[in-house]
């Protein structure tokens, strides 16, 4: 067997190729390209230019790698005062905690390409992308700073306010297709009956759920700017901060693709077929195509909403999404009983 | 007469649907802003204000018109404008003396314009424009030589002009300047 051949059976291999290039590479590459697109737009929306000078050319597209390159030539600064060790390990295991739910997702239908037997993938998925939430917390406490353990803090409360809604929202497409199988759920919107339009409600509620879980415009609590300076993040510098971020934005392209799945039908129109290309490498770009777009409409809304206090964030979670997400659970069991879901 | 009947006022609507539809509506005007952008940020090396005719900038020194009333000096209120004594022959008589000539503290100038306006010969006049740098401080304060020519304008050297008009549906709007325009 050729060298080159075992390099590509070695990152084709489905686990590898779902965690190293799907859930790092892929996000971090549309990452750099939305962050530009979140400040452009907020820019645009709000009369002015945003980046620009780098090269006006292009409209300043090279902005963010200088602004990466920056974040990677800074010198990591650990104060004195921190919880050494947690203060490390923190942003890590978040970064990775934020990765590992796409192991637990099918980017086709072809179960030849499938890192993990996909029967619960929704529970799974959904579990493990709930854990990383508390590495966030975890990193204010151990800064040992008042505005980072009042970001922590934040994040704690906001998990309350989401992680029940983002569940229920995301579970009820199970009531519809009364599987707990990622791949039944999107063949179940075959021939145009994605889920979206058939349960806008349970929709809505993801998505706003998914907004207060990776701190979009709406919601940016935990790391308000000009309240708590970056709120858990305050006292990390450079690579470290960089990382806390990254992670942050991985979280956000998860749920996307998780709703992509759920909502959006995952890699319909395009129906996988047999080989690498067809069977695995398509699917899942159609999938990302739409997850970005979903990112780029979150990014959308910095431009025009403000922020909610932390209390008014959680009376509307719990007095408005909460039944929100509810309905749309009840609304998916109607239809199914009512058979509207092939 | 009967005066007029307070009106009471209307409390602000509250509502799940009332919310919905502003949200909807600010969604709406955010799009809006997005297909159309109504920018008018000056970018500002490439590109610099011309400022209109009467503009308040920086202040010259005509000396031939100057008669030495020291007007300007005292009417400043941020006393900017003070006269120094600077000795001279006069021409007529070949005699010694000494006169007095207004000198700009920029520093603590407000550019009010009351020296301009107060002068009696109109020896004074403002530049229409106020970018300019100085290297250090001790620099902005000038002498009579520096006072009577009007200060380097840097970004005229390198930029194009352009003008802020307000137009009546999209705001304030930036439009290349067109030469000789006032």
């Amino acid at each position: 067997m050729d060298v080159i051949d075992v390099i590509v059976k070695i990152i084709t291999w489905p686990p590898l190729w779902q965690l190293v290039v799907l859930g790092l590479v892929a996000p971090l590459g549309v990452v750099v390209g939305i962050l530009w697109f979140e400040r452009k737009t907020a820019a645009r929306v709000q009369r002015r230019f945003g980046p620009l000078h780098v090269s006006p050319r292009i409209g300043g597209a090279i902005q963010l790698i200088a602004d990466l390159m920056r974040y990677a030539f800074q010198e990591i600064i650990i104060p004195k005062t921190v919880d050494k060790g947690v203060f490390l390990i923190a942003p890590l295991t978040a970064l990775v905690l934020s990765i590992v739910p796409v192991v637990a997702v099918p980017f086709t239908s072809v179960s030849h390409y499938w890192p993990i037997p996909m029967e619960y993938s929704v529970l799974i998925s959904l579990a493990l992308s709930t854990i990383s939430a508390i590495f966030i917390v975890l990193a204010g406490w151990a800064s040992n700073n008042k505005f980072s353990i009042i970001g922590g803090m934040r994040e704690a409360y906001m998990i309350t306010a989401y992680e029940l809604m983002i569940i229920l929202a995301i579970l009820s497409v199970s009531a519809m297709t009364t599987s707990y199988n990622f791949v039944d759920v999107v063949l179940a919107q075959t021939g145009g009956k994605w889920f979206i339009i058939l349960n806008p409600l349970a929709f809505l509620a993801a998505f706003i759920s998914v907004l207060m879980a990776t701190s979009g415009f709406p919601f940016e609590i935990p790391e308000s700017e000009n309240e708590v300076v970056a709120g858990p993040f305050t006292e990390y510098s450079g690579l470290l901060y960089g990382v806390n971020m990254g992670a942050a934005y991985i979280k956000r392209f998860v749920y996307s693709i998780f709703i992509t799945l759920a909502f959006l039908g995952g890699w319909l129109p395009y129906g996988p077929g047999d080989g690498f290309i067809s069977g695995y490498l398509i699917p899942s770009l159609v999938i990302i195509v739409k997850a970005t777009i979903l990112m780029a409409v979150f990014s959308f809304l910095r431009a025009v909403y403000g922020r909610y206090r932390l209390d008014q964030a959680l009376d509307f979670a719990w007095k408005l999404l909460f039944p929100l997400a509810l309905m749309g659970f009840g609304l998916g069991l109607l239809e199914a009983y009512i058979g509207l879901i092939g | 007469m009967v005066p007029p009947k307070p009106v009471p006022k209307t409390k602000p609507r509250r509502g799940i649907f009332h919310a919905f539809k502003g949200n909807l509506e600010a969604l709406m005007i955010g799009v809006k802003y997005f297909i159309d952008p109504k920018r008018f940020t000056l970018i500002y090396p490439k590109e610099y204000n011309k400022l209109r005719e009467g503009y308040r900038g920086f202040i010259v020194l005509i000396k031939q018109k100057c008669i030495n009333c020291a007007s300007c000096a005292r009417i400043c209120p941020a006393a900017a404008m003070k006269m120094i004594r600077i000795p001279e022959v006069d021409e007529k008589t070949g005699k010694q003396k000494v006169k007095n000539w207004p000198v700009i503290d920029y520093r603590r100038c407000i550019f009010c314009g009351y020296c301009v306006d107060v002068c009696p010969t109109e020896a004074l006049y403002h530049v229409p424009y106020h970018d300019v740098v100085y290297q250090n401080m001790a620099e902005m304060y000038l002498d009579l030589e520096s006072f009577q020519k009007p200060p380097e304008y840097k970004a005229a050297e390198e930029g194009i002009p352009v003008r802020y008009i307000v137009d009546e549906e999209r705001g304030l709007v930036k439009v290349p300047y067109k030469e000789g325009e006032k």
